[in-house]
């Protein structure tokens, strides 16, 4: 008879002790795994959203413009480039931009702007500006309605006249700040949308026309259908100068972009700037944004451009977000550390009562002849089963609940989605699917197992018989 | 006997028989007359080109400028068609746009002060606060040197204490024949080379022999460089104060 077998048959002597003992190795690994995958998975999101919604995963530039933004540094938009570059297998579309500062100015104020040269169907790839114009706004008139509906309650009343004059883009945003619930959304909502309906238009290529950040059109006093004044250098040191009407108001989730951004139709920039046929920058809307598929893609792009262009990667373009992810992955990292520290003294707990129990067992079995050696090996082998039992159940209960999550993402509403939503990221929660990170969580509890086995062994080779058996 | 006398008193007639109007001109009567050739006039009437070089590009600009003393300047764009119709206007220490593309009267901050006129190698600061080249300076002759074939005085010119200049000290060459600034070096408070100032294509302007095209090529960027051409000057025509208004801005051709 071996180890193992006689280890084996110890367990299920026992098995509630036996259970007790794996059942804590169980949620150790459960727990990691859980938390490890909800901590990768929000990252990713949260950085995606980043990425996607500004710079993209690739972008194609003039040489000198990253290190020299102005205008003098834009290159020639070439149709026939443009072709070959999306015939490239992992890009789906490429998003051409002008973007530079300015002054804008209304009456009195003067404000400096940053410009953007858009395509607006094209940017539906990425920062998806369409989607941000307001559909309601929070106007004098709009509460002066509410109070003369019979159904709309006092409070919700009064949390409109806290937000007055804020706009929305969705009616979601608006439904939290109103603090009203799901169940009286149905109710309520379409009287508030109707009367905070808001009207808005859209810009589109050729013809002059401008969209304006929420908190700018504020700022500078300016409506749909105002005036809104441009100037600044163009190409080669002309004057860029010009006036344009305001046909659409958007709310970017970022205040500082908010009160800065204006969106001119991509050829009515060019022609702003003195700048006619040249982008600042071609960003890429790719398939697979995986580093290694990100990485490839730029080498194939690299081969196709002229000599004065250059391809840059979202990791070079964000060097401050990558900074931030990687703060974030360690500081998560710390955390899963010190949880990891709570399962250790959870098993060791579990371990010392399992030793403490057994105390008289061991005695007999010493006494009787059996060598401590073969005691400490059966022990280990228990402890190691015990171990295995564990982890391969966390796992499996982790798996099922992580695929589960990652097709059901933890969705935020009320207040938190609000916090979320102020810091321009979407209040979604998601899991990390399997991956490396897995096999992680197992050895690294598996070691704490093997850890915790110390103890048991210190115990039996430093027992003196006889005390034992008086257990 | 006879020519002992005779030698004795040529010394005296040599002192006697110099020309009185010799060339010992102090350094800062040189700078006086020079400064006078141009900045001296009650007003000035001209017509100019200013060409912006750089390493890959170069672009030139025309203009009608009016000028009153050293206080008052309206100058009028006229080329390229892009940039025709805007106006500038400066009064002291002030200075003002009006741009007829967005119908615009602007008045330039402080904090544009330091950029390029018109994307040029002059600032907007070196328009406004032409300081004193007689009064802002200490001035002394270092020497002579030949340019464009013409022999110059060799000026250094070194900032007073409290004067308002943003030079630490100027080097000029001061041609001895017409008074012409030839050549200028600007130097900042630390003795760097800053800029240079070249005067060429000496022609007659109204009268005067003035150096039509000037050159300033900044010290520290490589291929850049702005030419100013002086088409054609009138020195004092007759020119109102109200010349120089915000409406005048907005209405001259």
């Amino acid at each position: 008879m071996n180890n193992i077998t006689i280890a084996w048959r110890n367990l299920w002597r026992n098995r509630r002790r036996t259970l007790i003992t794996s059942a804590s190795v169980l949620f150790a690994v459960f727990f990691a795994l859980f938390f490890r995958s909800l901590q990768l998975g929000s990252y990713d999101k949260m950085f995606r959203n980043a990425i996607e919604s500004y710079t993209g995963y690739l972008q194609v530039q003039q040489q000198d413009f990253w290190d020299d933004k102005t205008v003098d540094n834009t290159f020639r938009f070439d149709s026939a480039l443009n072709r070959n570059i999306i015939r490239d297998p992992n890009v789906i579309a490429t998003i051409p931009r002008f973007e530079s500062f300015a002054l804008a100015s209304s009456g009195p104020k003067t404000k400096g702007v940053l410009v953007m040269g858009i395509n607006p169907e094209k940017e539906e790839y990425l920062s998806k500006v369409p989607d941000k114009l307001i559909k309601y706004r929070i106007t004098t008139e709009a509460i002066e309605a509410l109070k003369q509906h019979a159904d709309i309650p006092a409070k919700v009343v009064d949390l409109a006249l806290l937000h007055k004059g804020t706009s929305y883009s969705t009616s979601d945003r608006m439904q939290v700040d109103l603090g009203i619930d799901d169940r009286d959304a149905g109710r309520l909502m379409p009287t508030i949308e109707q009367v905070t309906r808001f009207q808005n238009g859209n810009i589109r290529m050729g013809e002059p026309g401008a969209w304006v950040g929420d908190r700018l059109s504020q700022y500078l006093e300016l409506e749909i259908g105002d005036t809104l004044v441009l100037i600044s250098q163009g190409y080669h040191a002309t004057t860029a100068a010009g006036k344009y009407v305001i046909r659409g108001i958007v709310k970017m989730p970022l205040p500082e972009i908010d009160n800065k951004v204006v969106y001119l139709p991509l050829d009515i920039c060019q022609q702003l700037f003195n700048a006619e046929g040249n982008l600042t920058s071609l960003a890429l809307h790719v398939k697979e944004n995986s580093d290694d598929a990100v990485n490839a893609t730029a080498e194939r792009i690299g081969k196709l451009i002229p000599e004065n262009q250059r391809v840059m990667t979202w990791r070079q373009m964000n060097d401050v977000l990558v900074s931030q992810m990687q703060a974030d992955n360690y500081s998560g990292m710390i955390m899963i550390g010190i949880l990891y520290l709570v399962i250790a003294f959870g098993v060791f707990g579990t371990v010392l009562m399992l030793t403490a129990e057994r105390k008289r067992e061991f005695g007999v079995m010493v006494a009787i002849g059996m060598q401590k050696r073969k005691l400490a090996s059966i022990m280990t082998m228990e402890m190691i089963l015990i171990g295995l039992l564990g982890i391969l159940a966390g796992s499996v209960l982790g798996t099922g609940v992580i695929l589960y999550g990652v097709d059901h993402p933890i969705v935020f509403k009320g207040a938190w989605a609000k916090m979320f939503e102020d810091y321009g990221m979407e209040p979604v929660m998601a899991f990390q699917g399997i991956d490396f990170y897995f096999l992680w969580q197992m050895f690294i509890v598996g070691l704490i197992v093997l850890i915790s086995m110390f103890y048991p062994l210190q115990k039996i080779f430093g027992m003196k018989v006889v005390n034992a058996l008086r257990a | 006997m006879k020519h002992h006398i005779q030698w004795g008193l040529l010394p005296i007639f040599l002192v006697l028989g110099m020309p009185v109007q010799s060339q010992e001109l102090s350094a800062k009567e040189i700078i006086q007359k020079a400064n006078d050739r141009f900045n001296g006039e009650k007003t000035s009437i001209s017509t100019m080109a200013m060409t912006i070089v750089r390493p890959s590009w170069q672009r030139t600009i025309e203009f009608r400028n009016w000028t009153s003393g050293r206080d008052y300047a309206l100058t009028l764009i006229t080329a390229p068609a892009s940039e025709r119709g805007q106006t500038f206007l400066k009064r002291k220490n002030e200075m003002w746009n009006w741009n007829p593309t967005i119908d615009r009267l602007i008045k330039l901050p402080p904090s544009m002060m330091s950029q390029g006129w018109m994307g040029s190698d002059y600032t907007n600061d070196d328009i406004l606060r032409e300081s004193s080249v007689v009064n802002d300076y200490t001035h002394e002759i270092t020497g002579e040197d030949t340019i464009e074939g013409r022999a110059c005085y060799r000026i250094r010119m070194e900032a007073k204490e409290e004067a308002a200049v943003i030079w630490g000290h100027q080097i000029r060459w001061v041609d001895k024949k017409d008074f012409n600034f030839m050549k200028s070096e600007y130097y900042d408070e630390d003795g760097y080379l800053v800029r240079t100032e070249l005067g060429k294509s000496i022609q007659m302007m109204d009268g005067r022999l003035i150096p039509t095209r000037i050159e300033l090529i900044p010290a520290e960027a490589e291929g850049n460089k702005t030419i100013l051409e002086i088409k054609e000057i009138e020195f004092n025509p007759p020119i109102q104060d109200q010349f120089f208004s915000q409406q005048n801005m907005k209405r001259v051709r």
